[in-house]
């Protein structure tokens, strides 16, 4: 067992880094329209693969169409971090809404919400994917719809564990022999007790759906080219690897960073709502 | 022990020097020569395919009546003269005698007719190559080494034809006793290598026939990896493992990779290949001409092919490049000239920050970057294009052939025969697959037309007339003929590159 005091000292460092970290690229991306007004897109054939750290106009270099790349990095984080975040909102939402309804009302409602989560979790994703942008197409939304359609499950499934043991609980119990509504027992006295893990499941989240966003854009099934996204970048950087890795390199650092970034803020949070290593469901 | 070891040896000796009297032909070749070919056609049967990766491999196995070589000329192949009779619709062929194909099975006109009468029939009829060969309406087996082609029609183009892929000639006896789908995946031919092993999506492998007509090869075996990812082909050419990369694999942008290699050599010929943005012409705005001819001044296409594309294109002012049947030198492609063009913007009444579309190929990394590059040019005039990736086969069997296409969309076309009546019917033709928007009476008579004459001259006029009209209408942006680019390692010599990735593999050796 380690001790509080150490133990709180390591929480505060993984907070101090995390925050610092989704911070700082945070702040970047929302405000690369000012600091390059227009450059992300700027196509200029005459300075192509500028090399990083040689023109003070390029401070990263630019790409095969003499695009600055710190520019396009900046600017691309939108794309990745809308994606990341707004999926997970999605996802969120609806898992936990047919959790809820599939742990608290149990009988066919749990049969059909549990045995269709079942199903979905058997396929792959990437056939997912694959089926589902072959038939809507791809693009920034779909993109988003694709991943709240495959990603529901796991918030579903995490919240109508915790609804089952929750709902045996006095607290329940009481609530209801007194006649308390349903919907404000589920409102009320369910969800509160259950946002904790459902949180900490969103954080390491939004930096999956990042990355899927990435490789999805990379497979060449996501977004117009000519919007910078990070995973647009690492895959136009692919051919010039050898010759030029800033291409590259710098929007997979991008990633790597943010996905840290947040991956220590999900620590933290896991740690500091959950401090006795309860697992839950 | 050491007495054991000598005795071992002299045996291995014994055996070996054996082996040379038994097999003394195989001993002169040697060596194994390992290709990359971006694509697995599925079947090696003539009349199941029209890729270009197909023809890379089987023109190594399968021979013609006529032969195009490197230099593009037409030479004697299993047929070793000819003669067009009653102005092209009769010919006679002379058949080289004592030609065997891989499996024993003697060539004569008995397999020439086989071959056609397949190709023509309805086995061919469920491939894409009988259309091509339709203007032959039979033929007759006049002695066991002469044949005669009746033609439906007179056909200028016939004798190319006869070297493409629709025409190689099968054995008979082979596919009659093994049946067709044995011979998809077991060809045999009469060519210069022997069909080994074929593992689908890995690899075929090939040895040499040392009784080939034209001359045993010079190297022993010959297998072909199928890597479709240029990375991974780039790699294996790095680490050894494979000695050629066939386009189009390698990606402009890894050509200084390549040549950073001192083990490794880039060789680049001109190419078949041409690049083109065609129009929507049927709706919106670039239905008028007038748009259209401003959308492709808008563009600086050398700009594009001198910095994207490192120089390894040239510019066209149709849709063909210098190769091609009917390209005429003296055609200049419209000039770069942002101020013309937003006057023809202006004057056709289109706003500024008007949007279109353009649909390309989402796996052609080159054309990508090309792409942005004509959004970025049409910004400066005003237009804002979105581009949309597409995967490949749905682009080409479903998005083009529907009409569902934005403003603009990518063609990219090797024509395999190098005359512009192949690409002209193709693209421009009323109701043909590729073609969805446009119908023009005018075009239509010109393509019958010129296939209607056999006088090459004449013909070729015709051609290059069709060439104009399509470029006065502005049919397309017409981009750039693309050179082949070949990766190859420093251990193989005489290696000539040729335009249309039909390999012949007989000359080359390796250290």
């Amino acid at each position: 067992m380690v001790s509080r005091s150490a133990s709180s000292n390591f929480l505060k460092l993984e907070f101090v880094l995390g925050a610092l970290l989704v911070g700082v690229i945070g702040l970047a991306v929302i405000f690369s329209g000012v600091i390059f007004p227009g450059g992300a897109e700027k196509i200029d054939l005459m300075s192509r693969l500028v090399p990083p750290f040689t023109k003070p106009a390029h401070v990263l270099g630019t790409d095969p169409l003499g695009r600055d790349v710190l520019a396009r990095v900046m600017a691309g984080g939108k794309i990745s971090l809308l994606v990341g975040f707004v999926s997970v909102a999605g996802g969120v939402v609806f898992g936990t809404v047919m959790g809820l309804v599939a742990g608290y009302y149990r009988g066919i409602w749990d049969m059909l919400v549990m045995r269709f989560a079942d199903i979905q979790l058997a396929l792959p994703f990437i056939l997912l994917a694959i089926t589902f942008i072959a038939i809507v197409g791809g693009g920034l939304a779909n993109t988003i719809i694709l991943l709240i359609v495959s990603q529901w499950v796991q918030y579903a499934r995490l919240v109508r564990g915790s609804v089952l043991t929750l709902r045996e609980r006095e607290f329940i119990l009481s609530a209801r022999a007194i006649g308390v509504k349903d919907w404000r027992i589920i409102v009320q006295h369910l969800l509160p007790n259950l946002i904790g893990p459902v949180i900490v499941l969103m954080t390491l989240n939004v930096a999956t759906n990042i990355l899927l966003e990435s490789s999805l854009t990379f497979l060449g099934l996501g977004i117009d080219p000519t919007i910078p996204s990070w995973g647009g970048m690492l895959a136009e950087g692919r051919t010039y690897l050898q010759t030029a890795w800033w291409v590259s390199v710098f929007p997979g650092l991008a990633i790597l960073l943010t996905v840290l970034g947040l991956n220590l803020l999900g620590d933290w949070l896991r740690d500091s709502l959950d401090p006795t290593g309860r697992t839950s469901a | 022990m050491i007495k054991m070891q000598r005795g071992l040896r002299t045996a291995f000796v014994a055996m070996a020097l054996a082996g040379t009297v038994f097999a003394p032909v195989s001993a002169l070749a040697a060596g194994k020569l390992t290709v990359s070919s971006p694509q697995d056609p599925g079947s090696w049967d003539p009349i199941d395919t029209f890729l270009v990766n197909w023809a890379s491999v089987s023109t190594n196995i399968f021979d013609g009546l006529t032969y195009r070589g490197p230099d593009l000329k037409l030479v004697p192949g299993l047929a070793t003269s000819w003669e067009v009779l009653d102005n092209g619709m009769r010919i006679r062929f002379k058949l080289r005698e004592g030609v065997k194909f891989h499996n024993g099975e003697a060539f004569d006109a008995e397999a020439v007719k086989f071959t056609f009468d397949r190709l023509l029939g309805p086995e061919g009829a469920k491939g894409p190559q009988q259309s091509n060969y339709n203007s032959i309406g039979s033929v007759e087996i006049i002695d066991a080494n002469t044949v005669e082609f009746k033609m439906k029609v007179a056909d200028p183009v016939i004798l190319t034809k006869l070297a493409g892929y629709g025409g190689m000639i099968v054995p008979p006896k082979y596919i009659a006793e093994k049946g067709d789908a044995y011979f998809n995946a077991h060809p045999v031919g009469t060519g210069a290598f022997k069909f080994v092993s074929y593992e689908p999506k890995v690899n075929i492998v090939l040895a040499a026939n040392p009784d080939y007509f034209g001359g045993a090869p010079k190297i022993s075996d010959l297998e072909y990896k199928f890597i479709s990812e240029p990375a991974t082909a780039v790699a294996e050419l790095q680490a050894g493992r494979v000695d050629i990369v066939i386009p189009p694999t390698i990606p402009i942008g890894m050509i200084p990779t390549i040549q950073g290699n001192a083990k490794l050599a880039v060789v680049t010929s001109p190419g078949p290949t041409v690049y083109a943005l065609r129009f929507n012409t049927r709706d919106g705005i670039t239905k008028d001409p007038k748009v259209r001819q401003a959308l492709i001044m808008g563009v600086d296409r050398d700009a594009i092919i001198k910095s994207i594309l490192g120089g390894q294109a040239q510019p066209i002012a149709s849709f063909q490049g210098p190769l091609s049947f009917g390209f005429d030198k003296a055609m200049k492609p419209l000039p770069y000239d942002p101020a013309k063009a937003q006057a023809l913007l202006k004057e056709a009444g289109v706003a500024p920050g008007t949007a279109l579309q353009i649909d390309l190929r989402g796996n052609e990394a080159t054309f990508i970057e090309v792409a942005q590059a004509i959004s970025a040019y049409l910004q400066t005039i005003g237009i804002t294009a979105t581009i949309k990736p597409y995967e490949t086969n749905v682009l080409l069997n479903d998005i083009i052939p529907n009409g569902k296409t934005g403003a603009m969309f990518q063609q990219s076309w090797g024509g395999w025969t190098l005359d512009y009546d192949n690409t002209a019917v193709a693209m421009y033709k009323t109701k043909e697959k590729w073609n969805p928007y446009d119908s023009d009476p005018k075009m239509d008579d010109l393509l019958a037309k010129q296939r209607t004459i056999t006088n090459v001259a004449e013909r070729e006029k015709v051609l290059q007339e069709i060439a104009h009209y399509a470029a006065d209408r502005a049919l397309e942006m017409p981009l750039y003929n693309l050179n082949a680019i070949f990766g190859i390692n420093k251990r193989v010599k005489n290696f000539t590159p040729v335009p249309d990735s039909r390999l012949k593999f007989t000359d080359v050796t390796v250290d």
